[in-house]
């Protein structure tokens, strides 16, 4: 791997300029929530550092999370890095197949082992391994191998943070996510559906320069997931003064008012979409008129339908409440026997009394 | 027999109903009704707020009634109730509770507060914590008729000076006449002067009314003492008179808890709908102003204001009446602070004026009273049961105000009857 060229060399051989790394690296900075002093640093460390080997292990995936990286029609910056950092094993970025690809992966798991950075995108089956195998050998024992000599993993995509689509109900191949298989590693959580480029990429340069990014309870880099769509999102205005589109093209879509009544799930969604947007800034989806789903949160597939207000409950829980309230109805109507067979038995015992037996004669 | 702890939990678990649980269970504990007791604003002390000295009962119903307190009784964990209890609530529920119903009034849920503490002194009195003086007066009563003992001496002795007076016979058991008076031993005692006002008003409207030998006596002391096998037995009595005198009405004299007896509690008492009217004196009085049969001629001009009795007024439903007949007779008519049915309670309803051991706690209530008499600058003090004005006349005397005049309503309009053929 040594061979391969460093990252300055691969800039100027595809036409970016010092200056635009350095605004990059001041971008990265500031999407890390990092002071702007440490940009330098930053370049420094994309430059020089020591370049770990990563493995990207692809298991139940739709490789959405990969075609969010490397979807732009030139070059990226993005790409570039993941250049610089040695990626030794990717199904679908390298060029090897077959036995030749497995040989790479023990290849690069053995010259850098306790040290290599692990990428996982997908869910991994539990109920049947065999739903998901590469090259014969199941997701399962794939991650479990490779997992034992990774300096930490980094879950990319909210199937591998989550579990995500496939873990969906009813979860045919009992998806789960990484954190449920491997729990001695450090893992940080990059989840989306996919996510946004420059969010994986800001998180393996501060894994680089600075070793484990600060995580939330989800285990998600707080500088990306520390905010709600909803807090940053520019209709958010319109939510404030109560003003909602009721329908996809009725007066308040035009006017492009809040899409809460739509089943927007922004108010309850920790992403940077609002701020970063996606396509090179281009755009997000609720600036493109549709509600927020909700991908960066555990089970947003099963939150109660994408098109539902948030205040509306998600579930069965109609039939859940016929029930509680049958259960209710008939505890009420047994207690109430009871207590009317309880007062009954009191009045039995009632013996007629009059003015002289008040008082207690001993 | 003998009143025991057993029989008064027995009596309590047969008073509580759908109405009690429901009341129980909605109370959120605001503290309103604090605000509304004459009690606790008088003294200040919180354990007079009214739902508080329902607390034993909520707490056989919580052990008894509810799901939850069912397992943890079952569990030994309900707290129960002991004789110690009862004999702490004793004075809780009789010393500081005239049963006036303004916290019935201002419960925010509609709580009947007032039904309920009728209902504990069920239990109370089957447990033999009810005041000595009231369980006397029920024995007095059931044995010679009236609560001061046997009054039919008395009664005779007044209605012949009232015929000395007026000059007009009054008959004892007429059979068919239109109504049947029931007086309270209060006014037989003290304030006789309503016979001669009775018979002269009646007379010039053309009223044709007795007095019944075998059930003149109005009060009803078991509904005092929270005991309704006396209660029934003394209001039966006045059923049977009125029954055997064939009359159309019975008229309920000037007399608070009597008026709530005959006219509210007695027919859920005894099973069954009278087929004669109950009509308080107060009530007739107006009815007869209406139809023109009771002209008065000159007025009272002293500084005059009205005390509501509680049980007539806002637990009765008579508020206008005594308002209409003060038109005709009082120049200068002035109305306290809350005065009609949020009016304060003169202190000695309910069982508490023959509570000896009340006597400080009544004088420390009355001060509403006081104040309120010395706000509007009053000279005189009317009012329409015996029993308020006994309270009144007692506790102004006891506050240095003996100056302040005291008289019943009826009396007053006498005065000033115009009877002149």
């Amino acid at each position: 791997m040594t061979e391969r060229p460093l990252l300055p060399e691969l800039l100027r051989a595809n036409g970016i300029s010092r200056r635009g790394f350095m605004k990059y690296c001041a971008a990265l900075t500031s999407a890390l929530a990092l002071p702007p002093a440490l940009a330098p640093k930053i370049a420094w460390a994309l430059e020089n550092a020591a370049r770990p080997s990563v493995i990207w292990l692809s298991f139940q995936e739709c490789t959405g999370c990969t075609e969010s990286i490397t979807r732009s029609a030139a070059p990226t910056i993005e790409d570039l890095i993941f250049n610089a950092v040695s990626l030794d094993y990717h199904h679908t970025l390298m060029a090897a197949s077959g036995t030749a690809a497995e040989e790479a992966r023990l290849a690069a798991m053995e010259a850098n082992y306790g040290k290599y950075l692990l990428v996982v995108d997908g869910s991994i089956p539990v109920d049947n391994p065999a739903y998901s195998c590469i090259a014969g050998i199941s997701n399962l024992e794939m991650l479990k191998e490779t997992a034992a000599g990774a300096a930490a993993i980094v879950a990319v995509g909210t199937c591998a943070a989550f579990g995500g689509i496939p873990h969906a109900n009813p979860n045919p191949t009992g998806a789960v996510a990484v954190g449920d298989i491997i729990t001695d590693k450090p893992i940080i959580n990059v989840p989306g559906c996919p996510p946004i480029p420059i969010v994986m990429t800001s998180v393996l340069a501060h894994y680089l320069t600075f070793g484990l990014p600060d995580l939330d309870e989800l285990g998600r880099p707080k500088a990306f997931y520390g905010e709600t769509i909803h807090d940053r999102c520019y209709r958010r205005p319109f939510y404030d003064k109560g003003l909602f589109a009721e329908g996809f093209d009725d007066e308040g879509a035009r006017a492009g008012w809040c899409l809460y009544k739509l089943g927007c799930k922004g108010p309850t969604t920790k992403s940077v979409c609002a701020t970063v947007k996606w396509n090179d800034g281009t755009s997000f989806p609720i600036q493109s008129g549709h509600p927020c789903l909700g991908c960066t949160e555990p089970n947003f597939w099963d939150n109660g339908g994408f098109y539902k207000p948030l205040s509306t409950p998600a579930g069965d829980y109609r039939r859940v409440g016929l029930a509680a309230a049958a259960a209710g109805a008939a505890l009420g109507v047994a207690g109430g026997l009871m207590g009317r067979a309880n007062k009954a038995r009191a009045a039995r015992a009632h013996e007629a009394v009059d003015a002289h037996d008040l008082e207690k004669k001993s | 027999m003998t009143a025991t702890l057993e029989r008064g939990l027995n009596a309590l678990r047969e008073q509580i109903d759908a109405p009690v649980a429901s009341f129980f269970t909605t109370c959120v504990s605001c503290g309103l009704c604090a605000e509304a007791c004459i009690f606790y604003k008088e003294t200040g002390e919180e354990k007079f707020t009214p739902i508080h000295k329902l607390d034993l009962m909520r707490r056989l119903w919580a052990n008894e009634y509810t799901l939850l307190g069912k397992v943890k009784s079952l569990l030994g964990l309900g707290e129960k109730i002991t004789d110690a209890d009862l004999a702490e609530w004793e004075t809780l529920v009789y010393d500081s509770c005239t049963m006036c119903g303004r916290c019935t009034l201002v419960c925010p849920v509609g709580n009947d507060i007032t039904l309920m503490i009728r209902k504990m002194r069920e239990g109370m009195s089957a447990a033999g914590h009810a005041p000595k003086e009231l369980v006397g007066a029920a024995e007095r009563h059931s044995d010679y008729g009236s609560p001061m003992g046997d009054l039919h001496k008395a009664l005779k002795a007044q209605i012949a000076h009232a015929e000395k007076e007026t000059g007009i016979p009054i008959e004892l058991d007429r059979e068919g006449a239109d109504y049947m008076a029931l007086l309270s031993a209060q006014e037989i005692a003290e304030y006789p002067g309503v016979l001669a006002a009775m018979s002269r008003i009646f007379r010039k409207a053309g009223i044709t009314w007795t007095i019944s030998t075998e059930g003149f006596e109005a009060t009803n002391v078991g509904v005092q003492l929270g005991n309704r096998d006396v209660a029934r037995t003394l209001v039966s009595r006045v059923v049977a008179a009125a029954e055997k005198l064939k009359v159309k009405g019975v008229i309920s004299p000037e007399c608070g808890h009597a008026y709530q007896a005959l006219r509210w509690e007695g027919p859920n008492l005894i099973g069954k709908t009278y087929d004669f009217e109950v009509v308080h004196i107060i009530e007739l009085l107006d009815r007869l102003r209406a139809e023109g049969k009771l002209k008065t001629k000159g007025k009272d001009d002293t500084r005059l204001t009205f005390h509501d009795p509680c049980q007539i007024n806002r637990r009765g439903g008579i508020n206008r009446e005594p308002r209409n007949l003060l038109g005709l007779v009082a120049e200068n008519f002035v109305e306290t602070e809350d005065a009609g049915t949020m009016n304060w309670c003169c202190g000695g309803g309910g069982g508490v004026g023959a509570n000896e051991r009340a006597a400080d706690l009544r004088f420390k209530a009355f001060n509403r009273k006081k104040r309120q008499f010395e706000a509007v600058g009053a000279e005189k003090v009317v009012t329409m049961c015996a029993y308020c004005h006994h309270t009144l006349e007692e506790q102004l005397e006891e506050h240095g105000m003996e100056e302040l005049e005291v008289e019943g309503l009826t009396e007053l309009l006498a005065e000033y009857l115009d009877d002149e053929d």
